[in-house]
């Protein structure tokens, strides 16, 4: 195996395995954002694959999104992406960050991350269980490991 | 010393949702703050009118994860009393063994987040490990953990079989040992009151200027509670405790929530035990005579106001929500005035914000 | 204060301390309803406070509707509830009709503070006017919105 190749390896190994996400409620109900706190607590303890919630996006390689982006919350996305440091993926946590689910069409909503920001996965449900939005790490895990 | 504006949001540590504060402060102390709001607004009333009453549950549900029940359930009772009809008995004591179990995971919760800001990191661990079983029970019954989709108009979407009463009230007897073992701590801790005795001290006037309801209110001696006072069957029938506390502080407003858990639990056990047999649901039409009501309901935050007009249609003509974390809002600037810095993320805690019931 | 209050006994009290033209309005379920002038607004909630002890505002419901043919008004409810005695709630609600043209109504918040966020959000979703305070800053529209009140309006946002 080549060096570089073997380094490359290496490098996204050691990626996956210590994702840190940032959480950001872009004007959603909570459902999404209590079931992603629920990740941190002793029954489904994220922490045991390496992922870590931060609060700063200065130490985020993730931003989970919640919320069927409301106009308001708008700029803040933008800017908390601006943020964050290469490499860095976006994951729209629910139904209501995928497509705007029960709020699309409102006058003062978006209605999805992918109007604003290049989304790499998508995780529906309203809300989506915990072990969803462990399945959907794993599967960024996955996207990673054979890079992106 | 100088003058300083600290902003606050709308993406902040301290905040699970988005919701911008300007604190000024100068040296340590907080001289006061200013709010700003709609960053959760989805213009739910006006979409709500575009709907039918059916669409509507679906949509109204989410308004707030944490409180979506009592949401359903007080926009239930004002289409069912404009249709004229009655939930049969057991239909009501589904109801409202669900929005008990809602105020005890609401609370669990609030207490989780409170000792995480407190400093009290294994208090959160086992608040939130302990509300897995409330989930647990919530999801047994109805087949979701946060959204549960229970009411529909003319009453539940589901029964309790005998043998799902027995899981909950397994369930209730051991949520009840595990939850007396953080409930004790929070009554007991010394770090804990010193932290939050005396901080940020609210008078019943001022609870009565600003119209404050639900804890934060009776934490200040004010007297009033839904479930007591503006009864829907079987609330009428249970011998609702409601706890008031003299002090008005940050401690009284703690305390004042870990006994309402206890109460709700209490009243859980009543409501399993003595649920009368029979339908669930009665028949509603599609179609909502002329007419105009108010329902009001206790959420786990306090009095939620509903007011539905009708003209004949599928569609409401005009819905209104008033959520209890409106007039708490409108309070935190004034509760941000004396106290310190450090106390900032004790008074957040205790006002326990839902900003997506206030925004809608 | 009166233990045992009723409809009649509060419309008369308030015909008899302000002289105002108020008459019951039936068809609210769960709310006794009195509509009164908008101009009498703070005299009749102050004959509320002191002669009844009715001071809670649970909120101002506010809504464009049909008076007579031809004819739509906004109409605002001020939404009170009070305990008769522990265990004994009952709701009372005011109603005012606004001019769709001309929709002034003089603030309350001088006398009750925690109006004012049910003020501001009157204000923005249907463009009424509150005098004799500040300027109503924008509560729930986001700083962008160029629409108007939402509810009024008839321009729909393409988004």
């Amino acid at each position: 195996m080549k060096l570089s190749h073997l380094i490359e390896k290496t490098y996204r190994w050691a990626q996956k395995r210590s994702l840190w996400v940032l959480h950001y409620n872009t004007g959603g109900c909570n459902g999404c954002d209590i079931e992603i706190l629920d990740l941190l607590t002793p029954r489904y303890d994220i922490e045991r694959l390496g992922i870590v919630v931060k609060a700063s996006p200065r130490h985020a390689d993730v931003l989970l999104v919640t919320g069927p982006v409301t106009l308001q919350a708008q700029a803040g996305l933008e800017q908390i992406f601006a943020q964050m440091p290469s490499p860095k993926w976006v994951v729209a946590v629910g139904s209501c960050s995928t497509t705007g689910a029960v709020f699309y069409g409102s006058d003062t909503v978006l209605g999805g991350v992918d109007r604003k920001l290049p989304v790499d996965l998508y995780i529906p449900g309203c809300p989506v269980r915990p072990e969803g939005i462990i399945k959907g790490l794993l599967q960024l895990q996955e996207r990673i490991t054979h890079g992106k | 010393m100088n003058k300083i504006s600290i902003p606050i949001g709308p993406h902040h540590p301290l905040l699970k949702e988005p919701l911008s504060m300007n604190i000024e402060i100068t040296g340590e102390k907080v001289l006061g703050g200013s709010l700003r709001l709609g960053y959760v607004h989805r213009g739910i009333e006006k979409m709500a009118t575009q709907r039918t009453y059916v669409q509507d549950v679906h949509l109204i549900e989410r308004i707030c994860g944490i409180c979506s029940h009592i949401h359903t359930t007080t926009f239930c009772n004002a289409v069912e009393t404009l249709l004229g009809i009655e939930v049969p008995p057991r239909g009501l004591y589904i109801r409202a063994l669900m929005c008990e179990l809602e105020r005890v995971h609401s609370h669990l919760l609030w207490l989780g987040i409170l000792a995480k800001h407190v400093g009290l990191d294994t208090v959160f661990m086992h608040a939130w490990h302990d509300r897995e079983l409330v989930l647990d029970i919530m999801e047994g019954i109805s087949g979701g953990r946060v959204s549960h989709a229970a009411n529909q108009i003319g009453g539940v979407r589901f029964d309790i079989s005998d043998k799902q009463a027995e899981m909950i009230n397994v369930n209730l007897v051991k949520l009840k040992q595990q939850v007396s073992g953080v409930l004790d701590v929070i009554e007991n801790e010394p770090a804990l009151q010193a932290r939050t005795q005396g901080v940020a001290p609210v008078s019943a006037e001022l609870i009565k200027d600003y119209c404050v309801v639900g804890p934060v209110a009776r934490a200040s001696g004010v007297d009033v509670d839904m479930r007591r006072d503006d009864p829907w069957s079987p609330y009428d029938k249970l011998d609702v405790k409601v706890i008031t506390r003299p002090e008005g502080d940050a401690w009284a407003r703690t305390l004042i929530r870990v006994l309402e858990t206890r109460e709700s639990l209490r009243l859980c056990k009543i409501l399993v035990e003595d649920m009368p047999d029979g339908p669930v649901s009665v028949w509603a039409s599609r179609k909502v005579p002329e007419g105009e009501v108010v329902t009001r309901s206790e959420a786990p935050r306090g009095e939620v106001v509903y007011y539905v007009r009708s003209d004949g249609s599928d569609k409401p003509a005009r819905l209104k929500v008033r959520t209890p974390t409106l007039p708490v809002l409108s309070l935190l600037p004034v509760q941000l005035s004396a106290i310190h810095v450090a106390d900032i993320p004790v008074v957040l805690a205790g006002i326990d914000l839902c900003v997506a019931c206030a925004d809608r | 204060m009166v233990n045992e209050l009723n409809l009649e006994t509060i419309i008369e009290k308030i015909q008899t301390e302000t002289g105002c033209d108020c008459e019951a309005y039936p068809n609210i379920t769960n709310d006794e309803t009195i509509l009164i002038p908008a101009d009498q607004l703070q005299m009749v909630m102050a004959v509320l406070r002191d002669q009844f002890g009715i001071y809670h505002l649970s909120t101002i419901t506010a809504q464009e509707r049909d008076i007579e043919a031809d004819q739509s008004a906004i109409e605002l409810i001020y939404h009170f509830f009070y305990l008769n005695q522990p265990g004994d709630g009952r709701g009372i609600s005011l109603m005012v009709r606004l001019p769709l043209d001309k929709p002034n109504i003089a603030s309350i918040i001088s006398h009750l503070p925690g109006a004012d966020f049910y003020e501001r959000e009157v204000a923005e979703m249907f463009g009424v006017s509150f005098t004799g305070r500040e300027a109503t800053p924008k509560l729930l529209l986001p700083d962008e919105w160029e629409h108007g009140p939402p509810f009024i309006s008839s321009e729909v946002s393409d988004e």
